[in-house]
């Protein structure tokens, strides 16, 4: 069973005094996948510019823009449709440790076995993970460590900031799906498992209605590597699927930043980000 | 007749190669004549010719800033001489390896072929300090990423060249190849008689050249070439100067410049001017606060996507630090034959890899002999020469090197061959490298001949980098003397001066209160 998904992401960035010039870079577009039909995807302007499009070291679809008009807003609007459907169930042999220790698979994933600024290692992280890790198999593990996330993590919006570390969270006991996927990402790279932070959007509502709009959020979660990409939503424990829509995958968030923006003017005055989610079919 | 004192009296050759001396006290074929000459010198003469040096430094401002202190460049007064034969081989050994890193550089941020075939584990390149993800897919416009390459050669014991490390970011020093040259033509004019030494000069027409074809609109569109500098305060600054004269193109700030729909333009008084090619001495880091840090105000936002949209060429290209790595250094030989299917020219110096716990084990056992390097620095920072280093300072870098084996080579202490240099009233050996630049124009890697040897000072020393007080020479290589055409005059031709290098006013500066600001937006979707 599939979904068909239509998303909206409009930001609005109001300047105090004009910005006199702005560069940009989006990476909003919904990746094709096994899971994931890419039907439509577009970019509205306000001021209007013209839109580089390329692909980036990850795969992900970048749109880079500048604006060289003074301007005391700038409003982006990405939309697309898509077609989500679960992934494939994992088969019951899934790799053991063995197969995850493999020169040629470490050398692979090299760079998401590694930690980050974001995710990084740690003495007491990494004996916590091989708690969850132990007498399990990496399938198995996988799920524990999103459970262990769960359970140390409280969801708090505005207990962190986009600069905050997957340590910081752990330390303050709470934090957003952000931080969440970093500390996920961390403790799954610290007993070997390949992890990446996969960023996208989550439609809140399983009985999703057919044309209903619904107000939501940009998302992060996790996929691990168990012989093929598995992902899990440690945030809610919920198994990824129909709701999910994936945009991009990365080390951490610092890979695939839906906005990064360089300005020239006044300071940023006010931020306004709306994510909305229409099931379509 | 002799002389009334022997400038070598005090001359002692050691165990390593001496560039002057046979072991037997003769001099060497190449040098005969040159220490023929010296032998005729006093002390005085030497000194009085010291001081025309430091005359002709001060009055044309060349300069090196050490430990924040600008200080005329330390040039000793004997030439060091290569002859025909030795310099064929660097030449050739220089552009291999140029031609291989080119390739492994194309290959990396593009397909990874070199990983799929087992060269290079990706792990290697993919943990690299200096390699950049948004430098992937960006295709050169000429297929060049290395413009200038700086390969720093070491010769052993025995007398051979060695490659000590490669240099394919922003390698610096080739003014002082040039100043270099034009003062000893002042101070040793009979020296040139009696030598026919390669002439350097060509360099920056050289350059210019290369910098010209690797524009995005071809040779034939008379394309605009930049150099940008990060600015009076960059130890190089010099050298920028220098390098935009010599070359008669503008030297630009960051401010200087503005991106447009992924066009790169200079501001001048005129108007806005296309710029096709930036040769640019900023580091990676700073060049595009877009893609790297968001409050760099060295380079200009934009410029990393106006590359990837084939509009300008960035020179040398982003991203060449990760063939500058100490520990892909290692598999640099094992590229040469991936690539280009030759056996390498120039051998490296022995190195270990830390990463095999067995390796590590016995470097660590005799840590004390070997020199370690941090794989990612360049001009000498950080490292230690485990002969010369206090116990304390061993077990600091044994702790170091434990923590992060991946962030350190070793390797075996190399007696760098010595070369007469003066001290104080007299001429002793001090060791030196050379450090050989070369140009790529995408068709031919052309090799400076001559390069800056680096000398180190205090006896024994090792360290011969200019960041670390070390001292200078004029290369000389020599002419073939079987080639009956000689080169032009070789008596350090004085530099074309061109227009003034910064003919326009500071671009548009930032208001009073005005920021650069940064825009991000957290993923902080939760569930229902």
């Amino acid at each position: 069973m599939s979904w068909r998904v239509g998303t909206t992401h409009r930001s609005h960035y109001r300047y105090g005094t004009r910005a006199l010039s702005s560069y940009n870079e989006l990476r909003m577009t919904p990746k094709a996948s096994e899971r994931q039909r890419v039907l439509e995807s577009e970019l509205l302007l306000e001021p209007a510019a013209a839109v580089f499009t390329y692909r980036d070291y990850w795969g992900t679809v970048v749109q880079s823009f500048d604006v060289q008009v003074p301007h005391e807003a700038l409003e982006v609007v990405a939309r697309s449709v898509v077609e989500t459907s679960a992934p494939a169930p994992l088969p019951e042999d899934g790799p053991d440790w063995s197969a995850l220790r493999d020169e040629d698979v470490a050398d692979r994933f090299a760079e998401l076995l590694v930690p980050t600024a974001y995710a990084p290692f740690n003495p007491n992280l990494a004996g916590l993970a091989r708690g969850a890790a132990e007498g399990a198999t990496p399938a198995e593990a996988v799920r524990r460590i999103g459970e262990l996330v769960r359970s140390h993590l409280r969801y708090e919006a505005g207990t962190t900031a986009v600069t905050t570390s997957a340590l910081q969270a752990w330390a303050q006991g709470s934090g957003v799906c952000q931080d969440f996927a970093h500390l996920t990402v961390a403790l799954l790279r610290q007993v070997g498992i390949p992890a990446r932070y996969t960023s996208g959007y989550l439609h809140p509502k399983k009985a999703a209605v057919v044309g209903e709009r619904v107000s939501a959020a940009s998302h992060a979660w996790v996929e691990a590597w168990l012989g093929r990409w598995w992902p899990l939503d440690p945030t809610n424990g919920d198994p990824v699927g129909e709701r999910h829509v994936t945009v991009a995958h990365g080390r951490d968030y610092s890979d695939v930043a839906p906005f990064i923006g360089i300005y020239q003017g006044g300071a940023l005055l006010e931020l306004e980000v709306e994510v909305v989610l229409e099931r379509l079919a | 007749m002799e002389p009334v004192t022997d400038l070598f009296a005090r001359y002692e050759v050691g165990p390593v190669w001496d560039e002057m001396f046979l072991e037997s006290g003769a001099a060497r074929q190449v040098a005969s004549d040159l220490h023929a000459t010296l032998r005729s010198l006093s002390s005085q003469d030497l000194e009085d010719r010291c001081a025309e040096r430091d005359r002709s430094f001060r009055d044309r401002g060349v300069t090196f800033s050490l430990a924040g202190e600008e200080r005329p460049f330390p040039l000793d007064p004997v030439p060091r001489l290569v002859s025909a034969q030795e310099w064929s081989v660097i030449e050739r050994g220089v552009a291999q390896r140029v031609r291989a890193l080119e390739a492994f550089l194309a290959d990396i941020y593009g397909r990874g072929q070199v990983f799929a075939d087992r060269v290079v584990p990706r792990r290697v390149v993919a943990t690299a300090r200096h390699f950049h993800r948004a430098a992937a897919g960006i295709a050169p416009a000429n297929g060049v990423r290395i413009h200038v390459a700086g390969i720093d050669l070491v010769r052993d014991e025995k007398g051979e060249f060695r490659v000590l490390e490669d240099n394919v970011r922003i390698p610096s020093g080739v003014s002082y190849v040039m100043e270099n040259r034009r003062t000893m033509g002042r101070i040793f004019p009979e020296l040139f008689a009696s030598h026919r030494v390669r002439p350097v000069a060509d360099y920056p027409a050289q350059l210019l050249s290369a910098l010209e074809a690797a524009s995005p609109r071809g040779r034939s569109g008379a394309p605009r070439v930049v150099v940008l500098t990060p600015g009076v305060h960059n130890s190089a600054y010099f050298e920028h100067t220098f390098l935009a004269r010599q070359m008669g193109v503008e030297l630009v700030e960051g401010r200087d410049l503005v991106c447009r729909d992924n066009v790169l333009f200079m501001l001048t008084t005129a108007g806005e001017e296309r710029v096709d090619v930036v040769y640019r001495r900023v580091d990676d880091d700073f060049l595009d606060p877009v893609q790297f840090r968001s409050n760099s105000i060295l380079g200009c936002a934009g410029l990393v996507n106006a590359a990837r949209a084939g509009n300008v060429t960035i020179a040398n290209a982003v991203g060449n630090g990760v063939a500058d790595d100490k520990l892909v250094y290692t598999y640099v030989p094992a590229l040469i034959e991936y690539y280009l299917g030759e056996q390498p020219v120039l051998p490296n110096v022995a190195t270990y890899r830390l990463e095999e716990p067995d390796t590590l084990a016995e470097v660590l056992e005799r840590i004390d002999q070997l020199v370690l390097k941090p794989v990612d620095g360049s001009g000498g920072y950080g490292l230690v020469i485990g002969p010369h280093a206090t116990d304390e300072e061993l077990v600091t870098l044994a702790a170091a090197v434990k923590a992060s084996p991946r962030s350190w080579i070793a390797q075996e202490v190399v007696g760098l061959s010595t070369v007469p240099t003066k001290v104080g009233g007299n001429l002793e050996p001090r060791h030196v490298d050379l450090r050989p630049f070369a140009v790529n124009d995408g068709r031919t890697v052309w090799v400076v001949p001559g390069g800056l040897t680096r000398v180190a000072l205090p006896k024994g020393s090792l360290v011969v980098n200019s960041s670390q007080g070390g001292g200078s020479k004029d290369t000389w290589v020599l002419a073939d003397p079987q080639s009956e055409a000689p080169e032009p005059a070789t008596s350090a031709p004085e530099p074309i001066l061109s227009h003034s290098s910064h003919p326009f006013d500071a671009g548009p500066q930032v208001g009073p209160g005005a920021s650069n600001g940064q825009e991000q937006q957290q993923q902080q979707a939760r569930t229902c």
